[in-house]
């Protein structure tokens, strides 16, 4: 008795301790709750795999203080983080829509107040943008974000409340191309927005660049020509620390980044949103290209 | 084996939260062999004056000696390895066979398996059980008279030089207790251990003393050998106890300590 | 269903993570209630404060437990694990009071008076006897922390609560169901082997 009941002691103790010894090693891959945080998170953890490492996953984070929080208490080791989200919601700092110029502030701050690294960015450019069908943009001449505004009167924008209510939303779009505004605005819950755009109850919707019925739908997005909204371009962030411990992270992910553009994100998302596909098999799909 | 010489002085003992004492300043000599029953009702202090001698119950004041040596100076766990124990509930581990509730305390000791296996044999046979029907059984699958039996046989298992008994046939059926009154006599015989017997059965001490010692209310009324205290009872409790002067109850007691020691 | 039927080997990695963290965290529980338990049985006047107050810190929601520890500790195995642990005190020590105190007092007297050590007293007669409700104490508190245990995909990406979560966030609705069917199936499979070895140790 006495016997067994060491045995059985010690064979709990085996996990608790091969636990211990693992998180030492392991490089913890965090995202934040959204769909394409998944995916780009695990195309991170899946191409450090692909080396060899050993990856533990810290997903569905649930804000970008929380994922900042958690980066610098060493809870996780590199998440993918958006230029434009950085400098607005983290640096409380203007928005920057030249892609090279918002990615050097945002890489020099991160590296001065938090020990944060930022490695080479992704093409992707996750802005906020106004989406319309190929129908209605030949018919209204809708080619850019100057077009839409002096159209505006004779369009219907579905949108959805938070697009009303951020500074760099509606209200700042109007102020800063003058027009803008709509025949009808009409809010709609985030997943039924595109379906008025493409029943016809609305003409223009208000989008993210990579959403994936972009891809899908066939949707134009109308160019931004005086350079209004903010880059969002996508990068890992990594702790400097985890970084000189394992520099093979950044070779690794700087070979993957920019393959991400606008077009694979949209394809991607739509997969994961429309098709129901898991985020990590999408990734997967993606790696093996 | 030397049997052990056990004395009492001035032993008086207080349960913590109670205004009487149980026991007040008790002073007793037992000789090495001596079979002494501690008769009184309930309460008395019989029970308490037994558990001083391996000190399950502290003294307020007073010591208790075993062989010369004040049980307060010994390690209580070696001590107690060296007297045995039976009370009235046996108390038999249901978690373990009949032999090794047996080799419990030679086990304690660190006998040798040889050793401890003989000695089970042995007593298993003293006690009258057949070593091969009943090593293997659980507590559970005994009678009343097997399982007290066991229990004595549990205790003298080391060979200890004195035996304290609680009350240890109280709870059996009147001829299965005649039949364990008369192997205690022919084992402590036998083997000579120095025994210290509670009992309020009047009765029951009369056929097993050598001595009997009277309590109440924490007090040694008398203490004598049995014929002595029926003869001569030193108080009008006593008397009353023992039914001194009553013809028919002498002849009675002697008659039964005389079957019970007839081979 | 369909998740768990496209996806096997995934669900079966993370109720493997699920069941490690609730083993792991089981067997530091039982250490740390066992004394708990003991102390409790030792002193009936202590046992109702002391089993009260581990009650008391059952009956705290889960996700607020978690969330101090998450303050604590930061996100990962450790704040689950910890919360784990403490949940499970209640049960484990309660059960080990139980156990112990339901062996008849008569063998614990002869168990000292023979010259057993406290400690023999409790390894040799008092465990292997308070061994069966000790287990089935276990075997409860097993079933509960699969449960809580789901949390862990909530603030340490362990475990099967990882579908669950991820499930709602990405809102699909295969994964949710796949990550609570399994930790159903995880929770009556111990419960299963529990049982067993409760029924085993009886005889």
């Amino acid at each position: 008795m006495i016997s067994r009941g060491r045995a059985l002691a010690f064979a709990a103790t085996v996990p608790l301790l091969t636990r211990c010894v693992f998180d030492r090693s392991a490089v913890r891959v965090g995202s934040k709750n959204f769909t394409e945080s998944f995916v780009i998170a695990e195309i991170y953890a899946q191409s450090l795999e692909a080396t060899g490492m050993h990856v533990e996953r810290l997903f569905n984070l649930g804000s970008t203080q929380i994922a900042i929080a958690a980066m610098r208490r060493g809870n996780i080791d590199l998440y993918p983080e958006y230029t434009g989200t950085a400098l607005i919601d983290v640096l409380h700092l203007p928005p920057i829509s030249n892609s090279h110029a918002a990615f050097e502030v945002v890489a020099r701050a991160f590296k001065q107040r938090y020990d944060i690294l930022w490695l080479a960015p992704s093409p992707m450019n996750d802005s906020q943008a106004l989406a319309t069908t190929r129908a209605v943009a030949s018919q209204y001449g809708l080619a850019t974000l100057s077009d839409c505004a002096r159209a505006a009167p004779r369009l219907r924008l579905a949108t959805i409340q938070e697009f009303l209510a951020r500074p760099d939303g509606l209200p700042g779009l109007a102020r800063y191309y003058g027009g803008f505004r709509f025949r009808e605005v009409r809010t709609y819950d985030i997943a039924l927005k595109y379906r008025a755009l493409l029943e016809g109850a609305a003409d223009v919707a208000s989008a993210f660049s990579t959403d994936g019925a972009i891809a899908t739908e066939e949707l134009v997005v109308l160019r931004d020509d005086r350079h209004f909204w903010s880059a969002y371009n996508v990068a890992p962030v990594v702790r400097a620390q985890t970084l000189a411990a394992r520099p093979k992270i950044a070779t690794v992910l700087d070979a993957v980044s920019p393959r991400i553009t606008d077009h694979v994100a949209q394809t991607m998302n739509a997969q994961v949103e429309h098709s129901q596909a898991d985020p990590a098999d999408v990734a997967a799909q993606f790696l093996k290209r | 084996m030397n049997p052990a010489e056990i004395r009492f002085e001035g032993v008086t003992v207080r349960y913590g939260g109670v205004q009487r004492n149980a026991v007040t300043d008790i002073s007793l000599e037992v000789s090495g062999g001596e079979l002494v029953v501690l008769l009184g009702p309930s309460g008395c202090g019989k029970s308490t004056l037994l558990r001083t001698v391996n000190r399950l119950v502290p003294l307020q004041s007073g010591r208790v000696l075993v062989d010369g040596t004040d049980v307060a100076q010994l390690d209580p766990v070696e001590l107690r390895r060296s007297v045995g124990y039976v009370i009235q509930a046996v108390g038999l581990f249901a978690n373990m066979t009949v032999a090794q509730n047996v080799g419990v305390v030679p086990s304690l000791l660190a006998w040798t398996r040889a050793d401890i296996d003989t000695r089970i044999d042995e007593l298993l046979r003293l006690i009258g059980l057949d070593p091969a029907t009943y090593r293997n059984r659980r507590p559970s699958a005994l009678s009343g008279g097997e399982a007290q039996r066991i229990g004595v046989a549990r205790a003298i298992a080391a060979r200890p030089r004195a035996l304290l008994m609680d009350e240890p046939f109280g709870a059996v059926d009147v001829v299965v207790r005649t039949a364990l009154q008369r192997e205690l006599i022919r084992i402590v015989s036998e083997l000579r251990t120095t025994t210290l017997f509670v009992t309020h059965d009047v009765d029951e001490a009369f056929r097993l003393a050598d001595r009997i010692v009277v309590m109440r209310d924490g007090h040694i009324e008398q203490a004598g050998a049995p014929f002595d205290v029926f003869q001569a009872p030193a108080t009008a409790y006593v008397r009353q106890l023992v039914h001194a002067g009553d013809d028919v109850y002498l002849q009675y007691y002697m008659r039964t300590r005389e079957l019970l020691r007839a081979t | 269903m369909t998740y768990l039927t496209t996806h096997p080997w995934r669900v079966a990695a993370l109720a493997g993570s699920h069941l490690e963290l609730v083993t792991v965290a089981l067997a530091v529980a039982f250490v740390v209630a066992l004394p708990l338990g003991v102390l409790a049985a030792r002193r009936p006047g202590l046992a109702p404060w002391l089993l009260g107050t581990l009650g008391a810190i059952y009956t705290i929601p889960s996700l607020a437990l978690l969330a101090v520890f998450v303050e604590v500790f930061g996100l990962g195995f450790a704040p689950i694990f910890v919360a784990l642990v403490v949940y499970a005190q209640f049960m484990l020590a309660r059960s080990v009071a139980a156990g112990i105190a339901g062996i008849e007092h008569a063998q614990v007297d002869a168990a000292r008076g023979l010259g057993m050590s406290a400690a023999q007293v409790l390894w040799r007669v008092e465990f292997p006897q308070a061994l069966p409700v000790v287990i089935g104490g276990i075997r409860v508190a097993a079933i509960a922390m699969i449960a809580i245990a789901t949390l862990g995909g909530y603030v340490g990406g362990v475990g099967l609560g990882v579908l669950i979560f991820n499930g709602l966030t990405l809102h699909q609705n295969a994964m949710i169901v796949a990550g609570s069917v399994a930790a159903s199936a995880l929770a009556i499979a111990v419960d299963a082997v529990l049982r067993l070895t409760e029924r085993l140790l009886a005889d």
